[in-house]
């Protein structure tokens, strides 16, 4: 049998399990919505829990589609779990996300307050600010693709309309399924392949449970 | 073409045309002194050094009479001990605002950008750093202090100082509408009562504890080990000995209305000067050299010390004892300085022609100066000076000028 890699807690697909109590940088991918975490518990009786996370996605309130961002304790049993995966970032590869950061006193980033949808790929509800960024360094970004999730420092609209995120973290799937991390200090996507772009409100992280 | 070159005649020109290589003889803490100390004191400079690197804690003093180079041992341990910070001062000049000075000099020494990195880095260690749900620094400042304060109070006997200086540090690193004001407090700059208040300061640098806290933190967090040079020591002990009535001077106002009959204003600034510098031993890692000008002067210092508090001889080291030139110092001494001067206007004929000569003096010149100042170096200098300015602007021939002083 393969052994999994030490940062997969938990696969679904590839049911990969490892139970214990963990503690660092951790991502979690539940449906459409990205959880961050700095805790994760994994127990045959007690199932998976999260205490005090960060989940990030989109909910429909009446003919919008609205982004979110909300704190909150997390708790699945392991028979009928809706999360995909939970990896734990290496501390290396943070720390190479810490140094690539930019300050918070570069002048020319935009920050914002609340948490705000910069584009959503969907036929009925799409959301699409990207023209309107042209150009404009925005942080916090948090975005996913096809196949994973990149959390980035800043994202900048190129000229073509396509977001290019600097000082990234990227966790996704290869060509066998198998989780990855990886960190890349710029990475360009084409907009066709980006389901969501949301950007976190500096404030609303500040808002305790 | 040139058949013959009267390469001596040119250097005599050359000598009217820049003047003499000897000017200076009282070195200070404020010009740099480039030539290297005479070979005989290469022991005593290598012990100081040894001390230095072996020790964290101590008070060191160098005696030596008047001109026999105290100051120029600064910065020969300035240029030997290039990787720590040494910070000149001399009791002479500086009496108030004695903290304020050294930290001033401190921060001029080091530069801006080690104390930056010195505020980043205990904000860090205070959980400036800690990532929210796992990725996202988002610090708290209130809480940052928090933490500061709880790791800092114990070591720093001033709680409100130690607060005003935590409270800079973090807004100077967390909070950018800030920083620039808080950056001209690290300076030591001037800030009105309004600024102080926005920043929640109580005092900017010129208040006692707030300096003598800085200089703490920045000396004991600093990656570079530090040194201050105290010069003039002694003046801290005159200070203290009452005026003959000669010497004192006339007086309208009646000092005993303030400081009673028997205590003179100075006495009372000398022994508040003394705590002070005896209190800069708390300070870990800051390795203090002064300079005392006799062994009398040692004696008293001891006592002092003793009547402070007894544990301060334990830090108190043997002296080092400076001194005259002794005869063979004086022709290195000599060749030395010409090379350098020289070399400094790029005459590099002076290495190729004259290296075997000490012309324009001779040996006997050389001789004649050490008897005469008894190795003293300043006396030393002063003669040098006095016989190169004779060689430069008298009409007499060099044999003749020679001639007196062999």
């Amino acid at each position: 049998m393969k052994k999994s890699p030490d940062f997969i807690l938990f696969d679904s697909l590839k049911e990969i399990l490892t139970l214990g109590e963990f503690r660092g940088s951790i991502i979690s991918k539940c449906q459409d919505e990205v959880i961050f975490s700095d805790n994760i518990k994994i127990s045959e009786f007690e199932g998976i829990i999260i205490s005090e996370g960060l989940i990030i996605g989109f909910e429909i309130v009446g003919n919008n589609l609205i982004p979110y961002s909300r704190s909150s304790d997390l708790k699945w049993n392991l028979k009928d779990i809706p999360l995909e995966y939970s990896v734990l970032i290496p501390e290396n590869t943070m720390e190479q996300y810490d140094q690539g950061q930019f300050s918070n006193e570069f002048p020319f980033t935009i920050n914002l307050l609340h948490t705000a949808g910069l584009y959503v790929n969907d036929s009925k509800f799409g959301v699409n600010h990207l023209d309107f960024f042209k150009g404009e360094i925005l942080k916090n970004p948090i975005s996913m693709i096809r196949n994973g999730i990149i959390v980035a420092d800043r994202v900048v609209i190129d000229h073509n309309g396509d977001p290019v995120f600097y000082d990234c973290l990227i966790v996704g799937r290869d060509e066998n399924d198998d989780l990855n991390i990886s960190y890349e200090p710029i990475i360009n996507i084409d907009d066709k392949v980006v389901e969501y772009i949301i950007i976190l409100g500096i404030e609303e992280l500040k808002i305790k449970k | 073409m040139l058949l013959f070159e009267n390469k001596q005649q040119k250097l005599l020109n050359l000598l009217k045309f820049t003047g003499s290589p000897f000017k200076k003889f009282v070195s200070t803490g404020e010009i740099e002194e480039d030539i290297g100390l005479a070979h005989s004191r290469q022991d005593l400079l290598n012990s100081i050094i040894d001390i230095i690197e072996k020790n964290e804690n101590f008070i060191l003093p160098i005696i030596g009479g008047v001109g026999t180079g105290k100051t120029h041992f600064y910065w020969a341990l300035k240029h030997e001990l290039y990787y720590y910070n040494i910070v000149y001062i001399s009791l002479e000049n500086v009496i108030k605002k004695f903290y304020y000075y050294i930290y001033s000099e401190f921060i001029e020494s080091m530069g801006i950008e080690i104390l930056r990195s010195i505020a980043r880095r205990l904000c860090n260690e205070w959980g400036a750093l800690e990532r929210k749900y796992g990725f996202f620094h988002l610090a708290d400042i209130e809480k940052v202090r928090k933490v500061a304060y709880n790791e800092c109070s114990a070591d720093f006997e001033d709680k409100e100082s130690i607060m005003d200086v935590i409270t800079a540090i973090t807004a100077h690193q967390l909070d950018p509408y800030k920083k620039i004001e808080v950056e001209r407090w690290f300076l030591g700059e001037v800030i009105d009562v309004r600024d102080l208040s926005r920043l929640k300061l109580k005092y900017d640098l010129r208040e006692k504890n707030n300096s003598y806290t800085m200089l703490k933190l920045l000396v004991e967090n600093s990656m570079v080990n530090s040194v201050l040079f105290i010069d003039d020591f002694e003046k801290v002990l005159s200070m203290m000995k009452p005026l003959l009535i000669e010497e004192e001077p006339e007086e309208v106002f009646d000092r005993s209305w303030l400081y009673y009959s028997k205590e003179s204003p100075d006495k009372r600034n000398a022994e508040k000067l003394l705590d002070k510098i005896v209190r800069l031993n708390k300070i870990d890692g800051l390795r203090i050299i002064i300079t005392l000008k006799s062994v009398e002067f040692y004696k008293e210092i001891k006592k002092k010390f003793e009547e402070i508090n007894s544990d301060l001889l334990n830090v108190l080291r043997e002296p080092i004892i400076l001194s005259n030139f002794i005869e063979e110092d004086l022709p290195k001494f000599y060749k030395n300085n010409l090379e350098f001067f020289f070399g400094n206007i790029n005459y590099f004929d002076y290495f190729r022609d004259f290296s075997d000569t000490y012309y324009p003096l001779n040996e006997q010149v050389l001789k004649y100066i050490h008897k005469n100042s008894k190795g003293n170096p300043r006396e030393i200098i002063k003669l040098l000076i006095k016989i190169f300015n004779e060689i430069i602007l008298s009409n007499e021939g060099l044999d003749n000028i020679l001639e007196k002083y062999q």
